[in-house]
């Protein structure tokens, strides 16, 4: 009996003394003498850096359809200065500016010329807050619009507004893209939002640039406002977290149409879902049309794909959803539909007439190719899109991106994987690697280039 | 003589104990919730020191604008980045639905729960949280613990199940001083029962109209090399509006 009670005792001790050791041990590692806070050392509404790339191609030479010149570049170097400022000018009124200006090097670009120097003037505008839920905006504004990450069919300025991306995530495309000159008018309500913007057409239609023909210093319009558009989105919540987005869009009076949704599913699902639809020809029309009208294509050039050129409705999808692991992985998966895009006819039609050899047909095949890539849109008719962010992958400050597109038609895909690590809070360093698979009669297995490698470090100020 | 003193000690104790038996569980986490963080709209801003095996690492600063939604009761927080550089201007909002915005990219994208847990706005939104409001309390009994200080400090010891969906961690354990109701310490658990992060509130001053922690320690439980300390500083109470805290207002804010 005593015995027992003795060992119970001890144990009881043992445990108390392990308890009383636990709550010493957490609290030694308290760093007693801590530093009082620091100022903000940095500005919230400003951010400023400067980045420098260092870019490798490896071209394909096989191609069934020969890429015609400009070849893609077998090096690049770029440095460039990035800032984005946001003044507040009054107790309402704000003045926004985001620019980025760039020196490239690279390997069939002139060396002295004025294209190693470009400046790309993404945003300008005044910002009226007329009350604490009604904003006005005028100038240069880059108006995104859309809830999915790999495809965004309501985005309806981003056509042609990505200049010399260095990266083919959507994510980070978005970084350098220029803005449109627009008035906007929004109205808040707690539960609810009115969006009116209203851009006007300031110049004609321009060709689509090529890297060796971009302009220095020009705020590129013709990018921007070719036409006179207008977007009328509103959200409502109708229920628990239920709001969807609608939206109305006028390209010179040519109106689609389109919706946002998202939804969570417990802690760590969010399902989303983007369409957008209006009358339009399909994707080779399309930009055999553009190209005539821009004087890139001769008018009496025949179309060497089947295209319809009655205008008919296209639907537009990105539906998916996005899963976090407890690991600090984000993955999102996505079903991308294009109706306007390449159907099997277009494909075998576009490889058939490029097997052909004519330098005049190789060109006008990739010309409507580029189109789409300009317009951001997919050349192919459905895709799946599958990206993960992994945060403090392996270590911590290092953060990891991969991103995967495949055609669902062929299953070719294009890859890209990135790992930038924060040295420091001023200093990051990166590296990027890209590469299309597939056959060589497939969609991507068709690009000129193969595999891209880049290395980068960033100074933030 | 000796035996007056064992008389007022056992009435001291009798006091004790009935007074805590007059106070629910639920009321004193709510009286140490009242302690946290006042009922009005405030903005402040929080600077958190990450400390690997004692010296600092790494620092985030961040504008945090705070508001009680009148439909839950609980905080609804607008987070903005200020510090390091390269994510200075991003913001997240943390409402009944949380948007992560990049004004870089002018893009919204609807984040998980999970996923808000990934960044370190994530720590600003929890200790805001009305714990009285996402947790059922019970009262375990009285304890004398040591604070962050080494201070000896009696507290009721409770035990927290969350009881909403919007709760963060599936169990709490939290230490509350008897008759001031300062939160002292609490213990962070996740769903499969693993201990995740100790917390010890400290440096109680004048702030924001009352006597309130403006230093929160968080102990990682995972990472035994890992502290993180998060200071309040310039807290003030502030006008926020309620379409602040939806997407569509997030490219307006201007943080000052």
């Amino acid at each position: 009996m005593m015995r027992k009670l003795a060992a119970t005792l001890f144990g009881a001790s043992l445990l108390w003394s392990a308890g009383s050791a636990q709550a010493d041990d957490e609290l030694d590692r308290i760093p007693q003498m801590a530093p009082p806070p620091a100022a903000p050392a940095t500005d919230a509404n400003q951010k400023i850096f400067l980045q420098n790339d260092v870019i490798g191609t490896v071209r394909r030479n096989d191609l069934v359809v020969a890429f015609p010149p400009p070849q893609p570049a077998r090096w690049e170097e770029r440095l460039f200065g990035d800032a984005r400022m946001d003044w507040a000018l009054g107790r309402d009124v704000r003045f926004v500016f985001s620019d980025r200006f760039n020196l490239r090097a690279e390997d069939g670009l002139d060396f002295p010329s004025h294209e190693d120097v470009r400046n790309d003037f993404r945003e300008g505008y005044l910002a009226w807050a007329a009350d604490s839920a009604t904003f006005f905006d005028i100038g240069r504004i880059n108006l995104k619009s859309g809830v999915a990450l790999g495809f965004n069919p309501t985005d309806f300025f981003k056509t042609r507004a990505v200049v010399e991306p260095l990266s083919a995530d959507p994510s980070v495309l978005r970084e350098d893209r220029l803005g449109t000159f627009m008035l906007t008018g929004q109205h808040l309500w707690e539960h609810a939002a009115l969006t009116v913007a209203a851009a006007p057409k300031l110049t004609d239609p321009s060709a689509i640039y090529l890297n060796t023909n971009l302009p220095s210093f020009n705020p590129m319009f013709d990018r921007t406002n070719a036409s006179t558009r207008i977007l009328v989105k509103g959200s409502v919540g109708l229920f628990e977290d239920f709001a969807p987005e609608l939206l109305a869009f006028s390209n010179d009076g040519h109106w689609s149409y389109g919706a946002n949704l998202t939804r969570g599913i417990g802690q760590q699902i969010v399902a989303y879902l983007e369409w957008a639809g209006g009358s339009s020809t399909d994707l080779a029309d399309a930009a055999l049309t553009y190209g005539k009208m821009t004087g890139t294509i001769p008018l009496a050039a025949p179309s060497l794909l089947p295209s319809d050129t009655t205008p008919s409705f296209h639907n537009d999808l990105a539906a998916g959803f996005s899963y976090t692991t407890e690991s600090k992985i984000t993955f999102n998966f996505e079903y991308h539909y294009h109706q306007a895009g390449f159907s099997d006819a277009d494909w075998t039609h576009w490889f058939g007439a490029g097997a052909l050899h004519n330098p005049a047909a190789d060109a006008e095949l990739w010309y409507i190719r580029g189109y789409a890539a300009d317009q951001l849109e997919p050349t192919a008719r459905e895709e799946t899109f599958l990206r993960a962010d992994w945060t403090d992958a392996f270590i911590e400050d290092l953060e990891i991106t991969a991103f995967v597109n495949t055609d669902l038609r062929d299953f070719s895909s294009f890859a890209q994987a990135t790992a930038d690590y924060y040295v420091s809070r001023e200093w990051t360093v990166g590296a990027l690697t890209a590469a299309s698979f597939g056959g060589k009669r497939t969609d991507y297995g068709s690009l000129p280039g193969a595999e891209t490698f880049l290395i980068r470090v960033s100074r933030y100020f | 003589m000796i035996a007056l003193r064992t008389v007022l000690a056992a009435m001291m104790i009798f006091a004790a104990s009935a007074h805590a038996s007059a106070e629910t569980a639920q009321e004193i986490v709510a009286k140490a919730d009242a302690i946290r963080n006042p009922d009005k709209p405030f903005r402040t801003t929080t600077v958190l020191t990450e400390y690997r095996s004692g010296q600092p690492a790494d620092r985030n600063i961040l504008y945090v604008y705070s508001k009680i939604d009148p439909a839950t009761r609980q905080f609804r927080n607008l987070a903005r980045y200020v510090d390091p550089p390269r994510d200075a201007g991003k913001m997240v909002l943390l409402g009944s639905v949380l948007w992560f915005y990049d004004p870089a990219t002018k893009d919204s994208v609807r984040i998980s729960p999970q996923q808000r847990l990934t960044g370190q706005a994530a720590i600003g939104d929890v200790l805001t949280a009305n714990l009285a409001i996402d947790y059922t309390a019970t009262l375990i009994g009285e304890e004398t613990i040591e604070d962050a200080g080494r201070q000896q400090r009696k507290c009721w010891h409770l035990d927290m199940k969350a009881a909403t969906q919007t709760a963060t961690y599936n169990h709490i354990e939290y230490w509350v001083e008897e008759g001031s109701y300062d939160p002292v310490k609490a213990k962070f658990y996740a769903d499969s029962g693993r201990l995740l992060k100790i917390l010890y509130y400290r440096n109680f001053l004048e702030r924001l109209g009352g006597l309130r922690p403006t230093q929160a320690v968080i102990i990682d439980a995972v990472d035994s090399s890992l502290v993180t300390l998060v200071d309040f500083s310039d807290s003030k109470f502030q006008d926020i509006p309620d379409v602040w805290f939806q997407r569509d207002y997030l490219p307006h804010l201007n943080a000052q």
